[in-house]
Formats: C-alpha cells, structure tokens, sequence
C-alpha cells in the first residue's frame, strides 16, 4: 500500500518529518530541538522513532525533555519499537510516509565501527525519503547559512538541487554553493607520453571548461532566484574533493544524491564516492532520496 | 668493490644517450602522422640492433652496444633496462584506482570479465589445442597457453586513456567504461602473469609449491591493498606537507616501489608484482597530488620507457624472426576474443550494441603494456622470438586500430548517447 504512495512522491514538502532518538546520546534534548525548529519551518507532522525497549524511565524522560521544549503545540507522535535499528527505521518510515527523517551523526567513526558500518550507511541507499545527518544539534537549532550542494552530473542531481531550494527557503539560508567535483584520473598518464606543455595545458582547461559549462546549465535550470546562488568546480576524486570543500568554506551543510548501490565493506577498504563524506564528515549533512529510479 | 673502467663508463653513457636522442627524434617524426610515440622507440631499437645496424654495419654495433664483448656493460646496461621495466609497472599501477572499478557497477564488472575471460580462453584454446600454429611442443604448452591467454586479455591504460582523450571520450560514460574495464583487465592479468612467470621453469612443478607462489602472491597483495594502503592514506598528508616538496613524496614513492619489487624477488616471485602493487598502493591513495602524479610519469615515460622500448629492438631480430603466420593468428585471436568479450560484456551490462562495440575496439588497443609482457616472457623463456614478435606487432596494429574503430562505431550517435 505504502509502497504504491511512495512511489513518485516528490522529495519535498516535508509533510513528515521523524527522528530518531537514542536514549544514550547527551544531545538527545539538541537533537529533539533541531527537530522542533524543522517542523516549524516546514509546517510538519513530526514523529519521534526510538528502536529499543521502552521503559517508564525513558518515558518520563522524553516526557520532561518535550515539556522543556514546549512540544505540547506541535503534532508529535512517538514510535517505541524493538529489532534491528536500520530495518526498523525503514519499515517506520515507509508505513508513515516519512519524507525527512533525522538522525544524530558521529563526524567520524572510528576503529572497527567503521568496518562494520553505520545506521546511517544503511539507511542511505534503502530509505525511502532524505536523511539529515546532525552533527552537533544544538539547542537553539542549527543556523543552516552556507549550504553547499554536490553538482553532480545525475538524472538525480536536479531534484537534489529543488529539494535544497526549498529547504533554504524554509531554514532562511543566506547562500547555496553549487559544486561539481572534476576528477583528473588518467590525464597525467594519458599526457605523460607524447603531449606538449600547451596540449597538456589546453586539454585540462577543455575538460576544466566542459564540466563548468554542464554546473552553469545545471544551476541556470535549478537555481533559486531568492538566495544567493554561486558556482564552484573543484579538482579532486568524486566525494572527497566535496567534503574538503565544504571544510574549506565551513559549511553548514552538504547535500548529496541517494547513493545508487548499497554501500559495503568492499566499499569501505576501496573508499569512493559518499563513503569519503560518511567516514569523516564536515559538517550536517543532507541525503536525498530522490524517489526516481 | 667491482666497478666500471672509465672507458666502460664512457661506452654506457653514449650508448643510453644514444637510445634517448635517438628514440625522441623517432617519436617527434611519428607523433607528427598520429603514430604512437612507443613505434617509434621500437624503431630506433630495430635500427640500432641486429636487425639493420648489426646487420649492415657490425662493427659499429659492436662499438655502440658491446653486449658480446664487454660483461661489465652488459650487465650494467642489463640493470638498466630491469630497473626500466620496474618503473613501468609501477606508474602503470598508479593509474589502477580500484574505487573506479566499484563506482562504475554493473557494466563495467559484464564488461571487465567479458574483456578477461573470453581473449583467455581464445588464447588457451588456441595454444593448447594447436600448438603447431605457434611452433610448440604438446608437452610444453601449459604454461605457454596460460601465457597467451594472459596476454590476450591484457589492455594498455596508457594508450587507451590517450586514444579517448584525443576522441572528446575521456569524461562519457562509453570513456569512464573503457577505463574502468581496462584497469579490472591490467590488475587481474598482471597478477595472473607475475603467478604464471613465478611457477615458469619450476621442473618439479608441484602442487604445493604452485599453492604457495598463489598464496604468497593473494597475501602480498591484500596486505598491500588494505595495510599498506590504509598505512599511506596516513603518511601521504604528512609528508606531502611536512617534506620538501616534491622530494618528500618522490622518494618515498620511488623508495617503497623499488622496496616492494625487492620484496617479491626475495621470494621467487618477480619483481614487477612488487613495482606494479606499489603503484596501486599509491596512486590509489587520494592525498597523492596531482603534480606528484605528474611528475613520476613524465620521468618514467621519458627516461625509462624510451630505454625499455628501444632495448627490445636491441634484443631480437624482427626481420629474421617474423613469421607472418604466427603473426596473423595471434593478431586475430587478440582481436576476436577482446572485441567479442568487451562487446558482449558492455551489451549485457546494459549498452547499446554501438556503444558495446567500441567499448570492445576500446579495450582492444593493447600498446606498451603488451610488448613489456611479452619481453618479459621472453626473457623467462616462455615464448619464443617469432611469437615475442608477433606479440609487438599485434600491440602496434591493436593500438593504431583502435581509435578509427572507436570512431566508426559511434559516428552515428548523438554526444547525449555516448555521454
């Protein structure tokens, strides 16, 4: 039933959102704020998911942590389930039509935890719906300033780029950084035999001028008027590149597609693409799910 | 200490400046039609060898290459080129970004295989159930046919990098397949071949003894591509900041390349499984910079490649031993079983049938890196001088094929197609 309904539903209004809470963490009161502010912005049905055995005492203390925060207004629905927290996240998710679904994010794993992988890797290729990785909630809410979002060449750039535009719209973000990551493999070899300084010269400036042209073509097409909108092309491997990036210019947060296979353990030895970003994160992050194929 | 006599001294430095001049000027000519820039160097080494110079003047020879006459340049001479071919695989391992083969999904794994498995079974088959073709013994030709079916499925990276760059292909989806299926192609044929050169000569030749070459070569690699990578990814940033630059990263790129080549000789294995897996080691790393890069390959490819390729000329006589028959099977079972496996493979995987099939005349460009194999069989004595011959020129005629096939195959479509 729910598969039916999720099925072409755009990214974005975020009619719900939910979040995933755990008892353990001491931001567990930041991280129930930010959700707050996020469903005042966008006007949403907010839905608290803890996976784990709901006890009196974990009740009362939600019950006082949502007191403080003055949540009697707000539509708020609490889930207590048990099992396996990624499937139980998705199947949450799934039968509520959750379309943003917020969790607490460490900024970098560590040991064998990244070996074995994270709630977060798991959900980011199954979910149905976008995920905003948090990695310092903060009581008085995240102010989202400098978003930067990755350009990508990808059928699902464009709504990753319409979901952003209407999230800065909601959050009063004052600037979107678009980027596109021009990875340079291969060239030195390829150049390294028979080319002179200019050849070698003019065709990283080709490559450079194709790919800027393909972001400006992207922004012209997607790009909000209202906020302030700028180009970026960086050099580096695809993930990498956009997280130094978004080191670079402090950001407050990085928005990425869905990632189109699940991610492995292969994937975490032989690192590419959004494992660069998950093992070390610069600043909150937003997946989204695109919903197309 | 054993050293070089001045006069020995003098003979070597003419004779590598000789190769070096010479080998430029070639390359210069043939760059200038749209010949690879390696025929050229090929042909210096014709010219100078025993195919014209010995041939036509060899006392000339004699003085320029006293290979017969004086051991001490021979053997220094004979570093050289070994040192060459160990610098080769090692910038030609710094290009395998084995991220690249996993970002690239499913074409890429049909195409790969398609790529490896098909030109190796051309090839055994061939060497194994005719071997008369190739002029072998039935009783010798496992391993020869392990051998041909290895350097049916290889690619050249370089060349074919180059080829797609020229086309306007490098950053298309056709491009990023052809690479990411060329890169699957080298790691697994190199390994193979560095399994088959080690077990090669190994009368005994038992089971165990296979066992163990197959298990040191599997450990090497994995404590390479996991330790010894995660190790880097640690030490690169710091030395890339700390060090002088690019001193710092050089020497320690050159340093652990030459460490891990001595490594897997010490253990019976060749040395350029231990040059080739450094490189990936490396080149994989994304804190390697883009100018280090560079500059590992402008010295290998403009110092020791031209030496490597020019010595193989010095080496055989390519008049007396091309034997158009051997030449012309390996030429068609190169080209059958690569475009036919690529083909087949990147159509499975989900290309158009137009694409497929550059994506096969892609990969077939087989350049350098053939005629490294094959000089490498060669010095092991696992092939002969006719078939090391025919080797060259299948690597020659695949690679100047390539791009006019590729060209032909995608004339029709749009640039969204190919994209």
């Amino acid at each position: 039933m729910n598969d039916d309904q999720l099925k072409g539903r755009p990214p974005y209004p975020f009619e719900t959102i939910g979040v995933a809470i755990a008892f353990s963490s001491s931001r567990l009161e930041a991280v129930l704020a930010e959700a707050k502010i996020m469903a005042e912005c966008f006007h949403a049905r907010l839905l608290l998911i803890h996976i784990g055995e709901q006890t009196p005492a974990k009740e009362a203390t939600l019950r006082d942590i949502l007191a403080r925060l003055g949540f009697d207004a707000l539509e708020v629905k609490t889930i207590w389930q048990q099992g396996n927290p990624v499937k139980s996240l998705l199947a949450i998710c799934k039968q509520n039509l959750v379309d943003l679904l917020i969790l607490r994010a460490k900024r970098r794993e560590k040991g064998l935890s990244y070996y074995l992988g994270s709630v977060v890797r798991g959900l980011s290729r199954a979910a149905k719906c976008s995920l905003l990785l948090l990695t310092e909630p903060e009581i008085n809410g995240t102010p989202f300033k400098r978003l930067v979002v990755s350009g990508v060449q990808h059928p699902k750039t464009i709504c990753t780029i319409k979901t952003l535009n209407y999230f800065a719209k909601g959050v009063g973000a004052q600037e979107i950084m678009v980027v596109t990551e021009s990875d340079q493999q291969g060239l030195a070899m390829a150049m390294a035999y028979d080319s002179t300084a200019n050849q070698s010269t003019n065709v990283k400036e080709q490559l450079s001028s194709e790919e800027a042209k393909q972001l400006h073509a992207l922004v012209c097409r997607c790009a909000p008027c209202e906020i302030k909108v700028s180009e970026e092309l960086v050099l580096g491997r695809p993930g990498f590149a956009i997280r130094q990036y978004a080191e670079k210019v402090n950001a407050d947060l990085l928005v990425i597609n869905s990632p189109d296979a699940k991610y492995g353990l292969i994937d975490r030895i032989f690192t590419h693409g959004m494992e660069y970003i998950l093992e070390n994160l610069p600043c909150n992050l937003l997946i989204v799910h695109s919903r197309v194929s | 200490m054993a050293k070089l006599s001045p006069d020995d001294l003098v003979i070597l430095l003419v004779a590598i400046s000789t190769m070096l001049l010479l080998s430029r000027f070639a390359s210069e000519l043939g760059r200038k039609i749209g010949l690879p820039i390696v025929m050229g160097e090929l042909l210096v080494g014709i010219v100078l060898g025993p195919t014209v110079l010995g041939a036509f003047s060899p006392a000339t020879y004699d003085t320029i290459f006293p290979f017969t006459t004086n051991t001490h340049f021979a053997i220094a001479l004979d570093g050289i080129f070994s040192l060459a071919v160990i610098m080769l695989l090692f910038v030609a391992g710094l290009e395998i970004q084995l991220s690249q083969v996993i970002r690239q999904g499913r074409i890429t794994v049909y195409a790969g295989f398609g790529s490896m498995v098909v030109p190796f079974i051309c090839g055994f088959a061939a060497a194994w159930l005719v071997p008369h073709w190739f002029d072998i013994e039935r009783s010798e030709n496992f391993i020869f046919a392990l051998f041909l079916g290895t350097a049916m499925s290889i690619s050249a990276l370089p060349v074919i990098a180059r080829i797609l760059l020229d086309m306007k292909l490098f950053k298309t989806k056709v491009g990023m397949v052809i690479i990411s299926s060329a890169i699957f192609n080298d790691l697994v044929g190199w390994l193979f071949f560095s399994f088959i050169l080690s077990i090669a000569g190994k009368s005994e030749g038992t089971t165990t003894a296979i066992g163990y070459t197959l298990a040191y070569i599997v450990a090497f690699s994995v404590f390479m591509l996991v330790i010894g990578r995660l190790l880097l990814n640690r030490i690169l940033p710091w030395v890339q900041t700390s060090l002088s630059w690019p001193g710092g990263v050089l020497s320690l790129s050159l340093g652990l390349c030459l460490l891990c080549a001595a490594f897997t000789e010490s253990i019976h294995i060749h040395a350029i499984l231990g040059a080739f897996i450094a490189g990936i080691a490396i080149g994989d790393s994304v804190h390697l910079r883009e100018q280090a890069r560079e500059i590992m390959h402008q010295f290998v490819t403009n110092f020791f490649a031209p030496l490597f390729f020019v010595s193989i000329g010095l080496k055989v006589d390519f008049v007396q031993y091309f034997d158009g028959v051997i030449v012309g099977v390996v030429l068609l079972i190169a080209c059958i079983g690569k475009v036919l496996g690529a083909s087949i493979g990147a159509r499975l995987g989900g290309m158009n049938w137009h694409n497929a099939m550059a994506v096969g005349f892609g990969l077939n460009a087989r350049g350098a890196m053939e005629i490294i194999l094959g000089s490498l069989a060669f010095q092991a004595g696992l092939i002969t001088q006719p078939i090391f011959v025919a080797l060259v020129v299948m690597a020659l005629v695949t690679s100047i094929t390539s791009a006019p096939m590729i060209r032909f195959f995608l004339r029709e479509r749009s640039p969204a197609s190919v994209r």
